[in-house]
């Protein structure tokens, strides 16, 4: 008689894996995420589509799309354009976002700006431009972010009236401020002829010490007399005539000063120890005491174009040759 | 005539025509100034002169190489007259001169000089036995000097080139009725053979005139363009001792002296020197100071390292080539001169813009007062002071075109250095002619007073002399108050300062002169 036969039932493979969830090796959402932050990572020039594909093969396009936008919303990363090709780039973001939370999307476009105007700032109407903002939307949003610390505005030194902003803990720009010889947007002319007249005493005490010695020859009393502009930057700051600190190009610029008096003159020599050119100063004596004309009155007179043989201003009763004769 | 419409410099030579030389000849020179080349017979209707005037005026100028004739262009049988500029000018000068020939010389070539100045053109023998005259008379002597050594003097005179001789009449003068006169360039300075004896007899015998004599054919002037290279020379010499110490002033005065031997006087570079002939110079002179025999190359170097270009070093051979450039010497002394004009005139601020500006040559307004270092209100007005008396001038380069919108433009800017050197000039030559005015003014104002006093003094003198009694010469000399007398000691005081005042002025003159002639000339 016959046996009931018992077929065993085995699962079949399907030919084609599902889009959802099983993909390629079984990756999930979570772990493409993270795949795609590590190539960004080593790709920091940003990736785009070309490598997404070679590396990831399997993942359908739309799952790809859905994590970077996801990403973007994050602000874990950012998107760009290349100029030439015209793809898009993705990379990550630099910094890290997490002073940026609680506050809403206009205030970080303009945060945005700030922040790549780096340490020389960016005007009212150049925020204005870049975002396409409302005037009063924008004044709140930047009032906003001043009380929160995050911003603050600079006077600049060129136009007194104009007010750049620029990332709170950032030290303004030399262009801003004006350099060492300005304090509160005020050039401090009293400093720089302070400094002036100190640099050129140095420099005459130092000729005088190497006058004091003639019988070693011209040449050795010449070049005893040079000072570098290293050696007068260090004197200076021992006399602690400043609070700040001065530096060898400030020290210079009070030289060039000194220079164009006529006081003294500077040559480029090399120095053993430093590559390149080391500027040294001494003083020089003009080649001629005083022009013979300026001696009489009439050199240095202020109405000498009314003077003339007739009128009220002739040599015959000049005030300036009365005076001058007694 | 009133000279307004003169230039300054022509106002200058009138006025000294009329010191030196009277009304007349300054009338006749006035209209000659202004006028340039005129024949004779114009010159008595515009002056209203007499024409015996004017001959005679014309005369005394030409004895005096102030005036010269050429036949006009016209017409060749009319000679037209005209000023010589350069020499009416250095009427001014003539005390300098005297003053260096003593310096470098002595007293005898000195009195020679005074001789030859006051007689304008002279023969060798006249300015020899003139001078012995004076000698004689200054040391009351009744033994004479020896002439001899006159001579001798004068011929070291014409050595150095300070003395020249006049042109004479040209061969063919007969047959033209405007003689023209011509030296040979050999013949310039080289003296006749003179004989002494005749004039060492006429001073025996106490004569007041040469007359006949051998060389009365060869007659001599003053070389004003010799004495003109030792005024500039005098100038170089004082920056080169300011500049190092006074050995070096030392050094360079022999090193200006060998390029004037070897060089032509009117190039404007000289000749090159080499080392080895100054180091041989240097050691045969007498006068020269150990100090420089011992460090005698390192003052040469720190000469030609110097930025005054005081001396240009040009080549190596022979230990090294040595010139002077009179254009960037002169340069240099002429941007000295005007620096110090504004440091006087406006202050050291207008002063650090001026130079920055003829150093960097073209610069904006910004520019010059963050490089300066002064405050932005004040170098604008420094900077807008000197635009107005014309120290800087101003370049405007437009940016951009544009029918319709105003167009961007810098403005820049500069020192055009010739241009405020002539400016310079002429204030300077107005100057002087104001303290010539202020002289002759305070002088004619108390002529009396002044007269007076001349004429109780000389009184004084030869009662003095004859041997009267002190206290008849005090009741004399009381006849002037004590407060005409202080007045005429402040007159004499004032007198004196108006002098220096125009030799300070002639200093200037003679910079900025000598750079615009040599800055013409490369």
């Amino acid at each position: 008689m016959a046996s009931p036969v018992v077929i065993k039932k085995e699962k079949v493979d399907e030919p084609r894996p599902s889009p959802s969830a099983d993909a390629g090796e079984g990756q999930t959402e979570a772990e493409i995420e993270c795949r795609m932050i590590e190539l960004m990572g080593e790709f920091p020039k940003g990736i785009n589509d070309k490598i997404l594909e070679t590396d990831m093969p399997n993942v359908d396009k739309k799952v790809k799309v859905a994590i970077l936008n996801r990403l973007l919303s994050q602000e874990k990363v950012n998107i760009f354009r290349a100029a030439v090709t015209k793809e898009l780039f993705w990379c990550l973001k630099q910094q890290p976002t997490s002073k940026l939370k609680g506050v809403d999307s206009e205030e970080k476009i303009v945060m945005r700006i700030i922040e790549e105007a780096g340490n020389k700032g960016i005007w009212n109407r150049d925020i204005r431009t870049k975002s396409s903002l409302n005037q009063t939307t924008l004044n709140k949003i930047l009032k906003a972010l001043e009380g929160k610390k995050l911003i603050k505005s600079v006077s600049s030194v060129s136009a007194a009236k104009k007010k750049v902003y620029m990332l709170f803990n950032l030290q303004p720009d030399r262009s801003v401020t004006g350099g060492s010889w300005y304090s509160d947007n005020e050039f401090e002319s009293e400093l720089v002829d302070v400094l002036n007249q100190q640099c050129y005493r140095i420099l005459q005490q130092k000729a005088e010490g190497a006058k004091q010695k003639p019988l070693e020859g011209p040449l050795i009393v010449r070049n005893a007399s040079f000072l570098s502009s290293k050696e007068i930057c260090q004197i200076i700051s021992d006399l602690k005539i400043v609070k700040f600190n001065l530096t060898v190009e400030d020290i210079e610029t009070i030289l060039d000063t000194l220079v164009y008096d006529g006081k003294i003159e500077m040559s480029s020599t090399t120095d053993g120890y430093s590559d390149g050119q080391v500027k040294t100063y001494r003083t020089v004596e003009k080649i001629l005491s005083s022009a013979g004309i300026v001696r009489i009155p009439c050199g240095v007179c202020p109405v000498i174009k009314m003077c003339g043989t007739v009128g009220a201003v002739q040599p015959k009763n000049c005030v300036y040759y009365d005076q001058w004769l007694d | 005539m009133p000279p307004f419409t003169l230039g300054h410099f022509s106002q200058v030579c009138c006025q000294l025509l009329n010191h030196y030389f009277g009304e007349i000849v300054g009338q006749v020179g006035a209209y000659l100034l202004r006028r340039g080349h005129r024949p004779l017979f114009d010159i008595p209707c515009a002056t209203g002169l007499s024409i015996a005037e004017v001959k005679k005026a014309l005369a005394v100028m030409i004895q005096h190489n102030l005036v010269k004739f050429e036949a006009s262009e016209r017409n060749n049988n009319i000679a037209e007259y005209s000023i010589i500029h350069h020499n009416v000018y250095c009427l001014l000068r003539y005390p300098k001169y005297l003053y260096m020939i003593k310096r470098i010389y002595g007293t005898s070539e000195e009195i020679l000089l005074e001789i030859l100045l006051n007689l304008g053109q002279a023969s060798a023998s006249n300015v020899i036995f003139q001078s012995a005259n004076r000698l004689k008379e200054a040391n009351d002597d009744s033994e004479f000097s020896d002439p001899s050594a006159l001579h001798k003097s004068f011929l070291k005179l014409a050595q150095d080139n300070f003395i020249i001789r006049c042109p004479k009449l040209a061969d063919n003068a007969n047959i033209q009725k405007v003689p023209t006169l011509e030296v040979e360039e050999k013949e310039k300075f080289t003296v006749p053979h003179l004989e002494i004896g005749p004039i060492a007899k006429l001073l025996k015998e106490n004569a007041t005139q040469l007359g006949e004599h051998g060389d009365s054919e060869v007659i001599w002037r003053v070389n004003h363009e010799r004495f003109d290279v030792e005024l500039r020379n005098v100038i170089l010499v004082n920056a080169a001792a300011r500049r190092v110490d006074a050995t070096a002033g030392e050094l360079y005065h022999l090193i200006l002296k060998l390029w004037r031997e070897c060089s032509n006087p009117d190039s404007p570079t000289t000749n090159a020197l080499s080392f080895n002939v100054i180091k041989d110079a240097v050691r045969k002179n007498e006068g020269s100071s150990p100090v420089l025999l011992e460090h005698f190359e390192q003052y040469l170097r720190v000469l030609y390292e110097d930025t005054s270009s005081l001396i240009i070093k040009v080549g190596d051979a022979g230990g090294g080539q040595f010139v002077l450039n009179y254009s960037t010497v002169f340069e240099n002394l002429a941007c000295a001169t005007l620096d110090s004009i504004v440091l006087e005139r406006f202050g050291s601020k207008a002063l650090r813009l001026f130079r920055l500006t003829r150093i960097q040559k073209f610069m904006e307004q910004d520019q010059m007062q963050n490089i300066a270092m002064i405050p932005a209100k004040e170098a604008k007005m420094f900077t807008y002071k000197l635009l107005e008396h014309n120290f800087l001038q101003i370049k405007e380069l437009k940016k951009g075109t544009s029918n319709f919108a105003p167009v961007k433009s810098f403005i820049l800017f500069h020192v055009d250095l010739p241009q405020v050197a002539r400016t310079a000039l002429e204030a300077s030559y107005k100057g002087l002619f104001n303290a010539m005015v202020r002289q002759m003014h305070d002088l004619t104002d108390n002529k009396r007073l002044l007269d007076k006093h001349a004429r109780l003094e000389t009184l004084l003198e030869t009662l003095r002399g004859e041997g009267l009694p002190e206290d008849e010469l005090a009741y004399l000399s009381d006849s002037m108050t004590a407060a005409e007398k202080s007045l005429v000691s402040r007159i004499h005081s004032m007198n004196d300062h108006l002098t220096l005042g125009q030799t300070q002025a002639d200093d200037t003159i003679l910079i900025l002169e000598s750079y615009l002639k040599f800055s013409s000339m490369t």
